[in-house]
């Protein structure tokens, strides 16, 4: 019934990951800086899940393995967010690019 | 799973990483509940103890057996062992530092935090050397992550320790992204995330394409991982958080999680590339992983030569031991690209020289950024006048970083090149390169050696030495000598212990 | 001999006392030093004597085992062992001796002793290293030591630069010496002198590697003992306290290089290409820092280009299958160096200058200095019956013997230059009136005239235990059971020792001619007034005609080479310098602190690879 080829929910995914590091190298704003650091890895999740449905030898390790790295993406943005608004305190900006103290 | 399996398995050999979980637990409750008036500090103690009793449960543990728990998830083998011993130690050492770390604005209350992030920090770092499994490879990985980007973060109200946070999750989110990207494909083409099966599946991997996306994978796992070691072409964030962040926090990743990133780096590399066949054109099949010495070289070559030159120019101490750091990750780099048949012995003794020499330095480094609240090298003028104990132990470090016979940092960096040179064909370029940033090191390395021997001091007050950094200095010296004249200790230690890592894959 | 290792030792204890208690015994940390160095050097002298009669001795253990390696740590004492510990520890006392009168008044005294520990226990440990990489240990430890003492005068900018200078340029060569050392361990799975010779004497090395690693060891020795074209920071180390210098390089640390190859001879010996390369680099450098030192004007450095000069005769000797030349050589010109130096010490502490232009008619100030002086300069320039004289001549014989026809006219040459300037310098010191207005000069204190009087009797007497009348002692103990050194004495044409003699006594009356004369001239005048025309004449004839042709031509390939040593050789080193520092500018200007920057580097680096990847069809291999 897989009438739809895993080769493009592999596509998907790799779109997805260079939309995510494009943006994460390129936007201004840091929250969508975080948030394209998430589409990055949701690609991954896209990944893992085809593969344990339609990868060489299928398995619901790659299910688990994408639950974990769900959760760990929250906890990431939630450092990342802790962490900005603590910036934001200091420096009154979200701008990625005027965090430019450290340099040389 | 029952509970008559979950009681089955042998809890013991995870003692180390219970007694961590335990105090670390226990810390962050009795920071919640303590008084706001009672000295923190003594928390960093209790971590320190219980850093001590891991590592005694560790030391128990190093007769036994090879084991492995939870489905493989978990195990004991001579590797976990050997640089568990290591992180612990490393540990053990920057949570003294942290005990005396003394910012401008105070720590107020988030004094505690330090201490259990640090202990979380090491959890995710010990999980790793015994991690099995893709995904609890990973889970260690982010536990040590995580924390530590709150700990760049620590001096809330400081702006370059913000600014270095940030810099820290960006740059760390992208890499493991990478990274999982990276492993997802090799999940997909194995079916499995535990090493073991992996590494049997991928042994009889014949289809080319296959091949060809593993190695795909390879440069996506590898330059995903390098964000860890900090070496090229990932390495550019390690200046500016190394000077953002507290000094025991730069200690920490330079030395403990530079260190997990080469465990995680290791244990994924043998255990997945280093298991599948390339029909190359002889008619043996060589494994990936040699396949790719080429492009490892080049890449070991390039964080030399960025780490050493760039190094040069520095005037902030704490960025020039970034750079240094960097430098340090390219010549174990070394190691791991030659491949040699004492590839382990040399990265294994690598660490541990490294341990020493830079704990030590940042020790002092961090005393007297402290006192002068000023990082330039200038601050080392007339070190030699003012603490003459301190700058010996300092000498004795840089010595030991540049190279110099008799001391650690010389026998490692001996073990490296007899690696590299001894293999047939012998990895020359690579060499070369390795000896002729040597050679540029001693230029900065020993700019700040005339700055505390040749100079002056700006002001003649003697400094004041606290019981923390004394400790951790006169450790860090005594060991980097006593390695570096009497190496067999170490050595034979770890060749009667580990045996070489034979267990690997059991 | 079983309890040599202890040799070393005590000046490591002299180290490390002093470090640690310096600042409390103050003026009596000199006596520390002294009484440990001495222990040593007599310990040093029942060796050398036991050696007489017993057998090599040599005891090891193992040291480092990486994987099924096993490298070993020990010590050994062989005929060239045991000379050059006494030569070593007799100098290095009497440095110690020196530096009490020398360096007294210095506030950082102690500290000064300290490093001369540190220093003697290097170099001492280095002589009785068994292998290769116990050798290359201890090599370090001495450029490390010779950094502290150099840099002493750390408050002066030009000592701080001359000692990162030594140290990164001996650095250079010890690249190579470290590799020549891990190629060897590679063809010959070990690194012990006695293993490695075996294997090469038994053919089990190809011709290639031996010339290989043979030069690559000598690129070593060409960095530490100041060999064209790494000779440039020898000079400038003149910045550290003289004592260094006598100690630094006159017997030691130069000297170590001379060593390294002798100790290594087997290897060489077995490849005619590394023979020549050696030969022909140590006669450029004679030839090179000979004609240099025809026009410096700073007495020191005078003696540093001559220690270069001379160095390059020892390696000449070496290079020239001379291994007893090159060794005998290597001692005698230990102790007149060493003397020189510390003479010189002598004259500076008096004068307050090093500028010889300000100089002169010291000879009656300075009742010992002068004559103990002259003792020295006659031995360098190789006057008969003196210890110069009988090791130059048997490094001009072993060259003629050998070969090296061309290369043998170039060593006479520069002794003809050596003994000019020489007596250039003697002159201008001793000779005639002061040039400039010296107030308060006063002969140095017995503590440092001591030392100068010991090494003058040696700097006479230390040739005849290897003459050609007297038997060649020396020569036929060091070569004693091992034939790959060649003979005790080399048999030469007996003309070359009066070609030899010639030419120095030539210098030594040009330079009278050029730099004295005049002084004389006055007494000559007033009592022998009819014969003075036609000398006056003679005279003025001898030095136009000098001055047009010889000195002049000399002055030019002089300024020349030094032309060569600014432009080429440094200007290489400043370019190299220049390129690593445009790269870490522009490294550092990428370092922007925008992280997002640090995040397409990493991606760009990632996309690279992969294409490359790609493109290959996967593998580069």
């Amino acid at each position: 019934m897989s009438s739809v080829p895993i080769s493009a929910f592999l596509a998907l995914a790799l779109i997805l990951f260079c939309i995510g590091l494009y943006g994460a190298l390129t936007k201004r704003n840091t929250v969508i800086v975080l948030i394209s650091i998430e589409l990055m890895l949701n690609a991954v999740n896209i990944n893992l899940v085809t593969f344990s449905k339609y990868g060489v030898a299928p398995a619901i390790t790659g299910q688990v393995f994408a639950l974990f790295v769900i959760t760990v993406a929250a906890a990431e943005a939630a450092v990342g967010l802790a962490i900005l608004i603590a910036l934001y305190r200091n420096r009154k900006t979200v701008n990625i690019d005027e965090m430019d103290q450290l340099q040389g | 799973m029952d509970l008559e399996t979950l009681l089955s398995y042998e809890w013991g050999t995870m003692a180390p990483e219970f007694i961590i979980l335990g105090v670390a637990t226990a810390l962050s409750l009795l920071d919640l509940f303590m008084p706001k008036k009672v000295d923190r500090r003594i928390l960093g103690w209790l971590g320190f103890t219980g850093i001590l009793a891991a590592i005694v449960a560790l030391v128990s543990l190093i007769g036994h057996d090879t084991t492995s728990i939870l489905f493989d998830t978990f195990r004991l083998d001579g590797f976990a062992k050997a640089f568990k011993l290591i992180l612990l130690a490393g540990a053990a050492l920057v949570l003294l530092l942290a005990i005396d770390y003394e910012p401008k604005e105070g720590m107020k209350e988030y004094r505690g935090e330090f201490f259990y992030l640090f202990l979380t920090a090491l959890l995710g770092a010990m999980m790793m050397s015994s991690s099995g499994d893709l995904i609890t490879l990973f889970i260690g990985l982010e536990l040590l992550s995580l924390s530590s980007y709150i700990l760049a973060g620590m001096r809330k109200k400081n702006l370059q320790s913000n600014e270095s946070a940030m810099k820290y999750v960006i740059n760390g989110g992208i890499s493991t992204a990478i990274t999982l990207f990276g492993m997802s494909y090799v999940y997909g083409l194995t079916g499995t995330t535990n090493l073991k099966e992996m590494s049997l599946i991928l042994g009889n991997i014949a289809d080319p394409q296959h091949v060809y996306i593993l190695g795909l994978a390879f440069f996506l796992i590898f330059i995903g991982l390098s964000f860890k070691i900090a070496s090229a072409p990932f390495h550019m964030w390690a200046p500016d958080v190394y000077e953002g962040a507290p000094t025991p926090v730069t200690a920490f990743l330079s030395v403990v999680s530079k260190t997990a990133g080469f465990v995680i780096l290791l244990r994924l590399l043998l255990a997945i590339f280093a298991s599948v066949p390339v029909q190359g054109d002889g008619a043996e099949p060589l494994p990936l992983l040699l396949r790719m010495q080429d492009y490892l070289a080049f890449l070991a070559g390039a964080t030399m030569i960025i780490g050493n030159v760039i190094a040069l120019r520095q005037r902030n101490v704490k960025r020039l031991f970034a750079y240094s750091s960097i430098a340090h990750a390219g010549y174990i780099l070394v190691a791991l690209t030659t491949m040699s048949y004492f590839m382990f012995d040399a990265i294994w003794f690598y660490l541990l020289a490294y341990l020493f020499m830079n704990l030590g330095a940042f020790a002092i480094l961090q005393l007297i950024t402290s006192k002068t609240g000023s990082e330039d090298i200038g601050q080392f003028a007339g070190l030699y006048q003012r603490a003459p104990v301190l700058a010996v132990g300092m000498g004795i470090f840089i010595l030991s970083l540049a190279g110099i016979p008799g001391t650690a940092g010389f026998i490692g960096k001996l073990n490296i090149f007899m690696g590299a040179l001894i293999r047939e064909p012998a990895h020359f370029v690579l060499v070369g390169i390795m000896i002729v940033m040597t050679v540029v090191s001693y230029v900065y390395y020993f700019g700040l050696f005339t700055q505390m021997f040749f100079r002056p001091a700006a002001d003649d007050s003697k400094l004041k030495l606290s019981p923390g950094i004394t400790t951790v200095v006169v450790i860090c010296a005594a060991a980097t000598v006593l390695f570096g004249i009497m190496p067999n200790l170490a050595l034979d230690f770890f060749h009667q212990n580990f045996n070489g890592f034979s267990d690997f894959l059991q | 001999m079983e309890n040599a290792w202890l040799i070393p030792l005590f000046p490591l204890l002299s180290f490390l006392v002093l470090l640690l208690f310096g600042r409390k015994l103050k003026i009596a940390s000199a006596y520390v030093g002294i009484i440990l160095v001495l222990v040593s050097f007599v310990y040093s002298v029942i060796v050398l004597f036991e050696r007489f009669t017993a057998p090599t001795h040599k005891a090891e253990a193992v040291w480092l085992s990486i994987g099924e390696l096993q490298l070993t740590a020990g010590f050994e004492v062989n005929q060239l062992n045991a000379l050059m510990l006494v030569l070593v520890s007799l100098v290095s006392l009497l440095v110690h001796i020196y530096s009490k009168g020398y360096m007294d008044g210095d506030e950082r005294f102690p500290v000064f002793y300290a490093y001369l520990g540190l220093f003697t226990f290097s170099m001492l440990g280095l002589v009785m290293s068994p292998n290769l990489l116990q050798t290359y240990i201890f090599w370090e430890l001495v450029g490390v030591g010779s950094f502290l003492l150099i840099g002493f005068y750390f408050y002066k900018e030009s000592a701080k630069q001359a000692a990162k200078k030594a140290f990164i340029m001996t650095r250079i060569g010890d690249v190579g010496l470290f590799i020549g050392m891990i190629l060897l361990f590679w063809q010959t799975g070990s690194f012990e002198y006695d293993e490695i010779f075996a294997a090469v004497g038994q053919g089990e090395v190809s011709e290639k590697w031996i010339t290989l690693t043979a030069i690559l060891i000598f690129i070593g020795a060409i960095g530490k003992s100041g060999q064209f074209p790494l000779h440039t920071w020898l000079p400038d180390a003149m910045e550290g306290p003289t004592p260094v210098s006598a100690l630094i390089h006159a017997a030691t640390m130069v000297a170590a290089g001379v060593y390294l190859v002798a100790a290594t001879f087997p290897l060489f010996a077995a490849s005619e290409t590394a023979l020549m390369t050696v030969a022909v680099i140590g006669a450029i450098t004679a030839i090179f820092a000979a004609s240099i030192g025809l026009v410096q004007t700073d007495i020191k450095r005078v003696l540093a280009f001559s220690t270069v000069s001379q160095l390059g005769y020892m390696m000449l000797a070496l290079g020239s299958a001379g291994y007893v030349a090159g060794v005998f050589h290597l001692m005698t010109h230990a102790f007149f160096k060493a003397l020189l130096f510390l003479a010189a010490g002598s004259v500076i502490h008096a004068v307050v200058t090093q500028d010889i232009e300000k100089m002169g008619g010291l000879w009656k100030k300075l009742r010992f200095t002068g004559p103990l002086f002259l003792i020295g300069t006659l031995a360098i320039s190789g006057v008969p019956l003196f210890s110069g004289f009988f090791s130059k001549d048997e490094i001009l014989m072993a060259a003629w013997a050998h070969g090296n026809y061309g290369l043998f006219w170039l060593a006479v040459i520069a002794a003809f230059f050596t003994a000019f300037y020489m007596f250039r310098l003697f002159f201008m010191v001793f000779s005639g009136e002061s040039r400039s207005k010296m107030d308060n000069v006063h002969e140095s204190p017995g503590v440092m005239i001591g030392p100068m009087i010991v090494l003058g009797v040696l700097a006479v007497v230390a040739g005849y235990v290897n003459t050609p009348w007297f038997g060649a002692f020396l020569g036929d103990w060091l070569t004693e059971g091992n034939p790959a050194l060649g003979h005790g004495h080399v048999e030469g044409p007996a003309w070359i020792m009066f070609v030899a003699t010639a030419v120095s006594l030539l210098g030594i009356l040009l330079a009278w001619l050029m730099y004295s004369k005049k002084s004389l001239e006055r007494d000559w005048l007033s009592s022998r007034a009819p014969i003075s025309y036609n000398i006056l004449v003679n005279k003025y004839f001898i030095d136009e005609f000098y001055k047009l042709s010889f000195v002049y031509a000399a002055k030019a390939i002089s300024l020349f080479l030094k032309f060569i040593e600014i432009f080429l050789v440094e200007g290489i080193m400043k370019a190299i310098g220049g390129i690593t520092q445009a790269f870490a500018n522009t490294g550092s200007k990428l370092q922007n602190g925008q992280v997002q920057t640090y995040g397409t580097v990493a991606f760009v680096g990632l996309a690279v690879l992969l294409v490359i990847f790609a493109l290959t069809g996967g593998y580069l291999q």
